[in-house]
């Protein structure tokens, strides 16, 4: 029978474990416990032929991106100003007046909300284009503001389209995104109060063109 | 004489040590477990070979493009749904009590139903063009939680329990499916909406804004049938005022909200514990919950009441989820 006889002293000093080897078979172990979560990695790659994922899109407006929200602060700062040409007549009721000073509040707020987007590169004034394009309807009896309106808010719609169809940033695609439905219900607001009751007035069946190539 | 250090010395195995200890039950178990090892097997019986049955291993829900394109024609398909069921039974023909201005809304949402239709075809033709399946029924969550209820409610009533009496069909059917409309239109238009930072093509994005601004009018063209001059909330009307009218000249202070900001509109209904709709709920377009409220109330006048959200995790049309209709 052997008798196995532990050596205390030199004679077993060479086969004692150092720090440095123990440094090392734990280096070892570590890269050892990393192979399978990194094989399933190459697993999870997708083979050829497969569909790779897509880039997300970026969350902060691009620089192309800021020309155009430039351009929808431009016409929500100008869509603010006829409302207060229209504030400034006589003749509404007390319940016209509610919705037209409202509508021009959202718009201000948008206004201000593509500010926060947009910091210094923000314009900060309507557009003289736009208010000489849109503004000469904004004259006359409450009942021609509302038509003027109504064509202002449809504009409003189709040219936040078009914004949505070429920003990349999305923090800019909802914003335009909500603005965007918002006006949409501005129209049938004003469909409604200008007595139209035909359905494919109220839904705004006909939309206006889009201001962002006349601007 | 000898000490005890030279009796150790001249006899190193006699003591039992730790080490000796953990030996002899180490080799005691080797022991047993070879004497186990040699035993007899139990006759009649065969060993099993071969490879069970894997454990079955859910696929990852994945959200691209095309679940979200699949999940948007869904729940079009669920409101087209839904309206022709309306339509059948012939639940939007009579009168409303809390409406009295309501009239027949048959027109109005057969045009609605034809909307949405569109919709789900556009969706779904986007859907393939992004390598998805189509979806050609209704969204499996919005029926059964929310859709299906609704009508279980309006159009049945709730049986009795041994804890609750039963709950009778609603007062006010047409009221309640005029409600149901407003807030299919608004969850449709607040769905597209949702899309826009969750998608990653421009042509799908201006798609689905296209479709949902037409569900946002539809939604506000109904609250004004249900609200007459229910044109903006309260809230929005009071922070309008004061409005100051500043031109080259002049400033003028119009108080217009006066009296709570709600204009005052003869036919508008009566305030009940049924919320009125209004044109224009909130000053952006919202993508918060939708609270709906119909059905007569149970033994304490409560009734059904339910919050639609737009398509998120278990009400997305997953690639593995099947549409049951085909």
């Amino acid at each position: 029978m052997d008798i196995e006889v532990t050596e205390i002293g030199e004679k077993a000093a060479p086969q004692r474990l150092g720090r440095r080897a123990l440094l090392g078979a734990g280096v070892g172990g570590a890269a050892l416990s990393l192979l399978p979560l990194l094989s399933g990695r190459a697993v999870a790659a997708p083979a050829e032929g497969e569909n790779t994922t897509t880039t997300a899109p970026p969350t902060r407006p691009t620089s192309a991106d800021v020309a155009l929200l430039a351009f929808a602060q431009q016409l929500e700062l100008t869509a603010r100003d006829l409302y207060d040409k229209a504030l400034a007549a006589t003749g509404w009721s007390a319940a016209e007046l509610t919705v037209v000073s409202t509508f021009r509040e959202s718009h201000e707020a948008y206004a201000q909300s593509l500010s926060g987007l947009l910091g210094a590169d923000a314009p900060g004034a309507a557009s003289p284009e736009l208010l000489r394009t849109l503004g000469s309807g904004w004259a006359g009896a409450p009942g021609k503001f509302l038509a003027a309106a109504y064509e202002l808010e449809s504009a409003a719609v189709a040219t936040h389209a078009d914004l949505i169809a070429q920003l990349q940033g999305t923090d800019a695609l909802s914003l335009i995104a909500s603005i965007q439905i918002a006006e949409a219900r501005h129209g049938t607001v004003l469909a409604d109060m200008a007595g139209m009751t035909e359905l494919p007035d109220l839904l705004v069946e006909t939309e206006a063109n889009s201001l962002l190539v006349q601007g | 004489m000898s000490n005890e250090m030279n009796h150790t010395e001249s006899n190193p195995t006699s003591q039992i040590n730790r080490r000796g200890l953990f030996r002899i039950g180490g080799l005691t178990v080797a022991g047993a477990v070879v004497v186990a090892a040699c035993g007899k097997t139990e006759a009649g019986e065969l060993g099993s070979v071969g490879e069970g049955a894997t454990t079955p291993v859910l696929p990852d829900p994945i959200v691209d493009n095309g679940v979200l394109l699949r999940t948007m024609a869904g729940l079009e398909l669920s409101i087209v749904n839904a309206y022709e069921r309306m339509l059948e039974e012939g639940l939007l023909a009579g009168s409303s009590a809390a409406y009295p201005t309501l009239g027949d809304l048959t027109e109005l949402v057969t045009e609605f139903a034809a909307h949405h239709v569109l919709a789900a075809k556009s969706f779904n033709r986007m859907a393939t063009q992004h390598g998805a399946e189509a979806w050609n029924c209704g969204n499996t969550r919005l029926d059964s939680a929310y859709i299906f209820p609704v009508f279980d409610r309006v159009l049945l009533g709730v049986e009795a329990t041994d804890a609750a009496p039963k709950i009778e069909p609603s007062d006010d059917p047409l009221r309640d499916m005029a409600n149901l409309i407003h807030t299919l239109e608004s969850l449709s238009s607040e769905s597209c909406q949702a899309l826009m930072p969750q998608v990653t093509e421009a042509d799908v994005r201006a798609t689905a804004m296209q479709l949902g601004v037409r569900s946002a009018r539809h939604a506000a063209a109904i609250a004004l049938r249900i609200n007459p001059g229910g044109y903006v909330s309260a809230t929005d009307a009071v922070n309008a005022q004061p409005v100051v009218v500043a031109d080259a000249t002049t400033t003028t202070v119009q108080d217009i909200a006066a009296g709570g900001g709600t204009p005052a509109v003869s036919d508008a209904p009566k305030a009940t514990d049924v919320p009125l709709p209004v044109a224009v709920p909130t000053q952006y377009g919202s993508l918060s919950p939708i609270t709906y409220i119909g059905g007569r109330g149970d033994e304490n006048g409560v009734r059904l009441k339910l919050n639609f959200e737009s398509p998120s995790l278990n009400s997305l049309a997953y690639p593995f989820d099947v549409c049951a209709a085909g």
